[in-house]
Parts: structure tokens; C-alpha cells; sequence
């Protein structure tokens, strides 16, 4: 069963000259489908430009393809009349913290969007409970969301956006904005959610490390889907990955360099454990 | 410099007057205002003043927060008794009269009147911030003026705005110390020279902070509409403001006391 199912979406942004009028488009998705299935963990990787962040705009109905389809358990997201059920399906955190919080104490923001859902009180009390200690965040729910730090901020927004009971989240770029350890801090908790709620999850990012987390990586470059496959598969096309401008893991980055020396050794390794299993198989074999 | 701005202020605690109901506080405090402006003799005004110490004594709250919050009205204050000292004519002789100054006993008593007046004025209203959180705070007031909705005032907008702009005043005071920050960094001067000098060294501050604040709105907005917002319609609170028989009580003391006040000045 997918939860996300895209077909043939294109989208441009109108091109306007000084006095407003539409003289071209900047296309930046081109003929795009995908299929999310249900608890996948995926990640969209791409640098700056290549449309992963329009794309995901796509996924809730924020944007709307100017030909092609966008179908979240079915329903069509261009159906006005239903747009609040995919948004309630299909939750997104984006980039910074700082713009997605609403209200100035904690738990009053994440019970923003329940109070839209028009839930009765003890309701909204019992998701907002559930929430904050999904993002293990519950000891902070008087706090005043300012004075957090940038990675409990951003852990606030996943909650406030899980507060919905969402069947997939969209994150873009959650952790751009923030330090190492909010880092971390967040792609625990994306994970904790994937695996104990089986909330699907489409991690949108340009660092490698991150999208290696993945089940699944689709790499976008010019508007396009350019691979689609398990991250071991992905990380071990350098060359590819090199030509639209992205990086490997550094471990992946190290066997690829020994493969150029002669050495035999297999390109699909991610982790330093990974690679540390390689090399000594290696280095027995000698 | 920007970080002494205290709108809104709040210290949580957990006295009478934190509990009272917040929709009873806002009206509450506009019945003491009344109260101060019927007041107008010594014993009148005397039970009001006694009255709002009383209520910060129960608050918890500091004194040194209740001189804190007159501390930017004190020019006005000033100006004020000035003008009444020096421009109230009485009807018996000056107690000073010299150059083109006269003094009258009226003058010195208005003057003392309109002193007390303001000082209670903004203590009171300080109280009420002191004492209750923004978020409630807007709440009552959406509940306060939500008949109004009939004549369609937009109340769950406004309230809306507030509750955002409440929450943005420490991002972008945050963000204006780091624009003044950058621009310094690149030779701006904004300490020296005159005021049109300082006036202009402003715009290359705030027009970046407005940039930014759109910049802001815009993904807000979006942030909203993935959270399901769509407007006053159908929402629900996760807070329900519920008056309690104490706040009933609270409110008759305070009726009583404004009847005194009005008994004392009107009929005697």
C-alpha cells in the first residue's frame, strides 16, 4: 500500500518581469513520479536547486503541479474539498525552527493544530502529552519555546506536526539550521518515530550521513529523479553522485579511492563498522 | 540594550490573583480604573491605592517590579503634576507667588491627586500582565470580545495576531541585536551624532529586519496551513477558562469597593 503516489508531476514557477507580468516559467520539477509506501523510511537527497524541496511542497497539497498527479492515501490532493484530510495525513516540518512555532509556550504550540482539528479539550491534552514525549520532550511543556535551544525547537515542530497523528511526516531540511548535536538529536528521534509509531518518514537533505540513515534514497538533480535505490547501491556510484555535485560518505569515499588502487573492495559500505568488516576481510584474504 | 523591553512581562505563580479567571481580571481591572478616576478626594483615593498594594502583596510579586513598570511613564507623571502645581488657579491667596509663578493650594493638591492616579493607573495594569500569561491573556480577550463577532469584528483574527506577535517580539529583538551587530561590524555608526544622524543610520537596520520579518510571515503562513489552520471556524482550545465561585467572590470585593468609592464622592 503507498501512502505517497506521484505521477508525471511537473511544475513550473512563473517568471515575471518588473511590472508583474508573466513573461516564462522556471521549471523545476519535470515529469517526476514516485511511490512512497506505507513505514518507509525515504530520504530525497539533491543540492541546492534541484527541486527536492518543491517536490516535498507537493506531497500536502502546499503546491500544486501545473500538469501530472499527487495522490496521498488516494485522494487526490488538488480536491479542495479533502485537502484537510491529506494535510492531517501528511504532516511537514521545514527548515527553521525559529518559523514554524505559533504560540510562545510549548505545549500551547503543539496543541495548535489539534485545536484546528476542532478536538474537544481532553483530547487535545492527551495528544499534546502523547506528542512531547514522542520527541521526548515532555519535561519542557511550560517552558518558553526562545529560550530552547535550536534542536529541541525543531523537536517541538516534529511534535506539534505528530500532534495530528499524521501517517507520514515530510521533514525539509529539519536539520540545516542547526548544530552537531541537534543533529543528532533529531535524527534519533526521526528514527524513533519511523520504527515505534511506523510513521513514514520523507527526509529531505543534502548531507550524505543523513540520507545513509535511510531505507530508501531517491536523488534528484535538474528536476528530475536520478536514482532511486537502497542507500548501499546509491553511495557506491561515486563517479554518478560526483558528477551532479554531492558527496559520498567518507567511509564510502575511502574504499572508492582503495577500488582505484586495485584493491578489491566492495563499494557498498556506509558506516565505520562497515567499513572497518571490509577492510579486514580484505586484509585477510591477502 | 533591547533586551530590557518588558511588554508583557510574566511571573508565573500561584496566588489569588494568579487564579483569578482571566476574562474577571480584564475586567476586573478596567472596573479599578473607573474606580481611580471617581476617586477624587483623600479617603477615596487612599482606599483605592491601599487597595492595589493589598493586591500586589497577595500577588507574590516584587515591589522593586512594581517601580520597575512606572519607571518609563515617570516623565509623564512628572509633567503632569508640573502643570497642575503650576496652572491650577485656587480661590483663596497664592502660596507662592513670584515672577510670573503663582502656587496654589488647589494647584498642590490636584498635583498629588494626578500623581497617585497614574501611579495606580499603571501599577494596576502592570498586575494584570504580571500575573497572567499572554497566551490566557489573549484568550480572555477573544472570549471577552467574541460577541462582537455579530458586528463582524474579526476577534479570532486579532487574537490570532496577538498570540503571534507576542511570540515573535524575542525572535526579532534577537534578530535586530544581530542586524546592529553586522552593520557595526561593516563601520556603521549608530551611537554618534546628531539625531537626524542617528535617525538615518536606522535604515540600514530596519530595512533587513523587515526583509527577514516577511520572510518570516511568509514561511509561518505556510507552517500554519500544513498544521490545518484554516481560520477561527470549528477550533477548539486546549485551555477552557472556567469561573470559579472565588472569582465570583473576588468580584463582588471589588464591587465593593468601587461602591464605596462611588458613595463616598457622589453622595457626600
Amino acid at each position: 500500500m503507498n501512502i505517497i503516489e506521484v505521477k508525471n508531476l511537473e511544475f513550473e514557477y512563473p517568471i515575471t518581469d518588473d511590472e508583474g507580468n508573466v513573461v516564462g516559467g522556471n521549471k523545476v520539477l519535470k515529469d517526476i513520479s514516485l511511490e512512497i509506501p506505507k513505514g518507509q523510511f525515504l530520504a530525497i537527497l539533491g543540492h541546492n536547486g534541484s527541486g527536492k524541496s518543491t517536490l516535498a511542497k507537493h506531497f500536502n497539497g502546499i503546491l500544486l503541479g501545473n500538469s501530472g498527479k499527487v495522490f496521498v492515501n488516494g485522494i487526490d490532493t488538488a480536491d479542495d474539498d479533502r485537502i484537510y484530510d491529506v494535510r492531517q495525513t501528511v504532516g511537514m516540518v521545514f527548515q527553521n525552527p525559529d518559523n514554524q512555532l505559533v504560540a510562545t509556550i510549548v505545549e500551547e504550540d503543539v496543541a495548535f493544530a489539534p485545536e484546528n482539528l476542532g478536538l474537544p479539550p481532553e483530547q487535545i491534552r492527551e495528544r499534546v502529552d502523547e506528542a512531547l514525549n514522542a520527541v521526548d520532550m515532555y519535561k519542557y511543556r511550560l517552558h518558553s519555546a526562545h529560550q530552547l535551544s535550536g534542536g529541541q525547537k525543531q523537536r517541538i515542530a516534529i511534535a506539534g506536526v505528530i500532534a495530528m497523528r499524521p501517517e507520514c511526516i515530510v521533514l525539509d531540511e529539519p536539520t540545516a539550521m542547526l548544530d552537531p548535536k541537534g543533529r543528532k538529536s533529531i535524527m534519533k528521534t526521526i528514527k524513533h518515530l519511523n520504527s515505534q509509531f511506523g510513521i513514514t518518514i520523507v527526509l529531505i537533505t543534502h548531507y550524505m550521513d543523513e540520507a545513509a540513515q535511510a531505507e530508501r534514497v531517491v536523488v534528484m538533480d535538474g528536476g528530475r529523479i536520478i536514482m532511486d535505490d537502497v542507500p548501499q547501491k546509491i553511495f557506491s556510484k561515486v563517479d554518478k553522485l560526483t558528477e551532479v555535485g554531492l558527496d559520498v560518505p567518507q567511509v564510502t569515499q575511502l574504499a572508492y579511492e582503495l577500488k582505484k588502487e586495485g584493491i578489491d573492495i566492495s563499494l557498498e559500505v556506509l558506516t565505520e563498522e562497515d567499513c572497518l568488516n571490509e577492510l579486514l576481510r580484505v586484509a585477510d584474504r591477502k | 540594550m533591547l533586551k530590557d523591553i518588558t511588554i508583557g512581562q510574566y511571573f508565573p505563580g500561584d496566588s489569588v490573583v494568579h487564579r483569578i479567571d482571566s476574562r474577571f481580571k480584564i475586567i476586573l481591572d478596567i472596573l479599578y480604573v473607573v474606580m481611580l478616576f471617581v476617586a477624587d478626594n483623600f479617603i477615596s483615593l487612599a482606599v483605592a491605592g491601599i487597595f492595589i498594594l493589598m493586591a500586589y502583596a497577595v500577588s507574590g510579586i516584587k515591589a522593586v517590579m512594581m517601580l520597575k513598570s512606572l519607571k518609563p511613564i515617570m516623565p509623564l507623571i512628572l509633567f503632569t503634576a508640573i502643570l497642575n502645581l503650576f496652572f491650577v488657579n485656587g480661590t483663596g491667596d497664592p502660596l507662592v507667588e513670584w515672577w510670573i509663578i503663582t502656587i496654589h493650594e488647589e494647584g498642590i493638591t490636584t498635583a498629588i491627586f494626578m500623581i497617585v492616579r497614574i501611579v495606580c493607573l499603571i501599577i494596576g495594569m502592570s498586575l494584570l500582565t504580571y500575573t497572567t500569561s499572554p497566551i490566557v491573556l489573549t484568550d480572555a480577550i477573544e472570549r471577552l470580545l467574541s460577541p462582537l463577532k455579530k458586528i463582524k469584528l474579526p476577534v479570532h483574527e486579532l487574537a490570532m495576531m496577538m498570540t503571534i506577535a507576542l511570540r515573535f517580539i524575542p525572535t526579532l529583538i534577537e534578530e535586530t541585536d544581530k542586524i546592529m551587530a553586522a552593520q557595526k561590524a561593516r563601520g556603521a555608526e549608530l551611537d554618534t551624532g546628531g539625531l537626524m544622524k542617528r535617525a538615518k543610520a536606522l535604515v540600514p537596520i530596519l530595512i533587513p529586519l523587515f526583509v527577514s520579518a516577511f520572510k518570516r510571515a511568509n514561511e509561518l503562513a505556510m507552517a500554519m496551513e500544513c498544521r490545518c489552520y484554516k481560520g477561527g471556524d470549528g477550533r477548539t482550545k486546549l485551555r477552557q477558562l472556567k469561573a470559579r465561585p472565588a472569582d465570583y467572590m473576588v468580584f463582588m470585593l471589588v464591587l465593593t469597593v468601587l461602591g464605596f468609592v462611588i458613595v463616598d464622592n457622589v453622595v457626600f
